[in-house]
């Protein structure tokens, strides 16, 4: 719009909000590299005189905090990060691979009326609590129940109809002439597609495969209403901190929720510019 | 929207490209939905008897869930509460944050991004990190101390305690508001804003009679987005405050959860799944009866 700078007592203002969105981020970033004794002191110790890296080896080698005199009561993170990974790649590939046939499909050759997104949005709005009771009936049924392929399927069902619709959005975006451009020239509908549409939305489709990931990386429901022995992710890891009976290892929890938190932030960077799209359902296109 | 050079047949043979997808929702979603649908209409327990064996109650858990359920309908009211006190704040702080970026500065590109990434961090890592910070020896009540209010325990008291989830939630989802707000403030066209200021309107009458109405359903979709989310919210009030002091913070989420995996009434559970997914249903569709052709012509 006016392209103005700033007035005087406007910067102020800019950078008390910024101190606080900041806030939470560098406390949880100062707890991770606490040692033990800083973890729980009062008052408490805003920036470590002695900062570590143990909590982050501990989440890796639960002994190794016992150097500290902390009674290793804690439990190795290895596979709930392994499992986050597995879980969150694959059903974002499925998601993403289903959404985009879905998409052209629902771009070019079907009439989208009002009903289409109000279904879709649908999904969205439904409680995970509440689709969380059907599945573990339906889990437990089919032994599906705490395994991988349960939360991958899971997963990829919830995320579908948003990365479909997303995707929808960016082929809409595209004129049709160059498919049938590539038509006429003797490609068959699906190769015109591979090698027209597909090539065209790469910013897009690369920015829906980070949404769909960001989704499923932070679900923690689903997960833990499924895990038991077998399947961990690191959200149901990280919200056991709850139930320790033995104290709770903050660092070592915040350390874990660091490793979490930052393949989004730097995924959220490079996607900025979809963002707003994404996250409105292409309702806002910039 | 049609008028292509492809025939009907091609049209015909493209419904291919919907299917795969279809299938993976109609076997994956909408079965275990049916499933739930009709198990909310019987007395079904895990601990009680096979899903087939369940009596058949119509509708009974629905009626008890609306007339007599006070945790319930406590937990409804208590969630639309959270939902207007946070959407309030979140669109006001947005909407300032938005109005300071139209101005240019230094280091704009930077802080846009610091901006943004509240909304990047996991629900559970924010719902753990907040509860560090309203520890009774937290940094929250050091600085609260400083101002001399002293010993606030956030957690033992019902009213402190939904302050922490207001706080929380407004923290974590102001940036959506600032993000959809900016992108509509930038979309203002600025001609009629000139003419405007030529023909001598303040500021004021600038914003209101010029640009607000340009970003009204930018708004809206901003309210019925954020909407949908708060209604579903648990896994931030979960980690921070367990639903608790007593029931002081059950939202409809923590509720249902608690129905259904604590003390198995999962038919129950079920029944009032679908009442909210009702009511939801028809609040984002009567709020996006004013944007719904932005929404569904997404050739923008």
């Amino acid at each position: 719009m006016l392209n103005r700078p700033l007035s005087l007592w406007q910067i102020p203002l800019l950078l008390v909000a910024l101190a606080l969105v900041l806030f939470p981020i560098f406390w949880l970033v100062m707890t991770a590299i606490k040692p033990p004794i800083d973890w729980n002191a009062s008052p408490a110790i805003w920036i470590p005189s002695e900062p570590t890296l143990i909590n982050f080896r501990t989440l890796f080698d639960p002994a190794a905090i016992r150097a500290y005199g902390v009674g290793g009561v804690s439990q190795a993170a290895t596979k709930a990060v392994v499992g986050s990974i597995v879980a969150s790649v694959s059903a974002t590939f499925l998601a993403v691979a289903l959404g985009l046939v879905s998409a052209i499909g629902l771009s070019r050759y079907s009439r989208t009326n009002w009903s289409t997104p109000l279904v879709i949005l649908s999904g969205r709005m439904f409680p995970p609590a509440a689709i969380a009771v059907p599945f573990v009936i339906i889990f437990s049924l089919t032994s599906l129940m705490d395994t991988y392929p349960g939360l991958v399927a899971i997963y990829t069902a919830v995320t579908l109809p948003f990365s479909t619709w997303m995707l929808k959005s960016f082929v809409d975006d595209l004129p049709r002439e160059m498919e049938e451009a590539a038509m006429l020239d003797g490609k068959s509908r699906i190769m015109a597609h591979l090698t027209v549409t597909v090539p065209l939305i790469k910013g897009g489709l690369f920015s829906t495969t980070m949404l769909v990931f960001i989704l499923n990386w932070s679900e923690y429901m689903f997960a833990q209403v499924l895990s038991n022995t077998e399947l961990a992710t690191i959200p149901v890891q990280l919200a056991k901190y709850v139930t320790a009976t033995a104290g709770t290892l903050y660092g070592v929890q915040a350390a874990l929720a660091v490793l979490a938190m930052i393949p989004l932030i730097l995924g959220g960077f490079f996607i900025q510019g979809h963002l707003a799209r994404g996250l409105t359902f292409g309702a806002i296109k910039k | 929207m049609s008028n292509s050079r492809l025939n009907a047949s091609a049209k015909n043979q493209g419904r291919v490209f919907t299917i795969p997808g279809q299938v993976v929702s109609l076997v994956v979603l909408v079965t275990p939905l049916l499933v739930a649908l009709y198990m909310s209409f019987t007395d079904w327990s895990p601990t009680r008897s096979s899903l087939s064996g369940a009596s058949f109650l119509g509708l009974e858990n629905y009626q008890e869930l609306l007339i007599y359920d006070n945790r319930f309908l406590q937990a409804v009211g208590r969630t639309a509460l959270l939902a207007v006190i946070c959407l309030s704040l979140e669109f006001v702080f947005g909407l300032a944050l938005a109005t300071l970026f139209l101005r240019t500065f230094r280091g704009q590109r930077f802080l846009f991004s610091a901006f943004l990434s509240p909304m990047m961090v996991l629900p559970v890592v924010v719902g753990y990190t907040f509860w560090m910070l309203f520890q009774s020896n937290g940094p929250v009540n050091q600085v609260l101390a400083l101002i001399g209010v002293t010993s606030v325990e956030w957690f033992r008291d019902s009213s402190l305690a939904f302050l922490a989830v207001v706080v929380t939630e407004v923290w974590h989802w102001t940036p959506l508001f600032f993000l959809i707000l900016l992108s509509g403030l930038n979309a203002v066209p600025e001609n009629p804003i000139r003419a405007a200021v030529i023909l001598g309107a303040s500021p004021r009458q600038v914003f209101w009679k010029v640009v607000f109405p340009a970003l009204r359903p930018v708004i809206i979709v901003a309210f019925v987005i954020r909407a949908m989310e708060v209604i579903k919210i648990f896994d931030e009030v979960f980690l921070l405050t367990r639903g608790g002091p007593g029931s002081a913070t059950e939202t409809i989420s923590l509720y249902i959860y608690k129905l259904a995996f604590n003390d198995f009434q999962l038919a129950y559970g079920a029944a009032a799944a679908f009442l909210v997914l009702a009511g939801s249903l028809l609040m984002v569709h009567l709020l996006m009866i004013p944007v719904r052709d932005q929404l569904l012509d997404n050739r923008g």
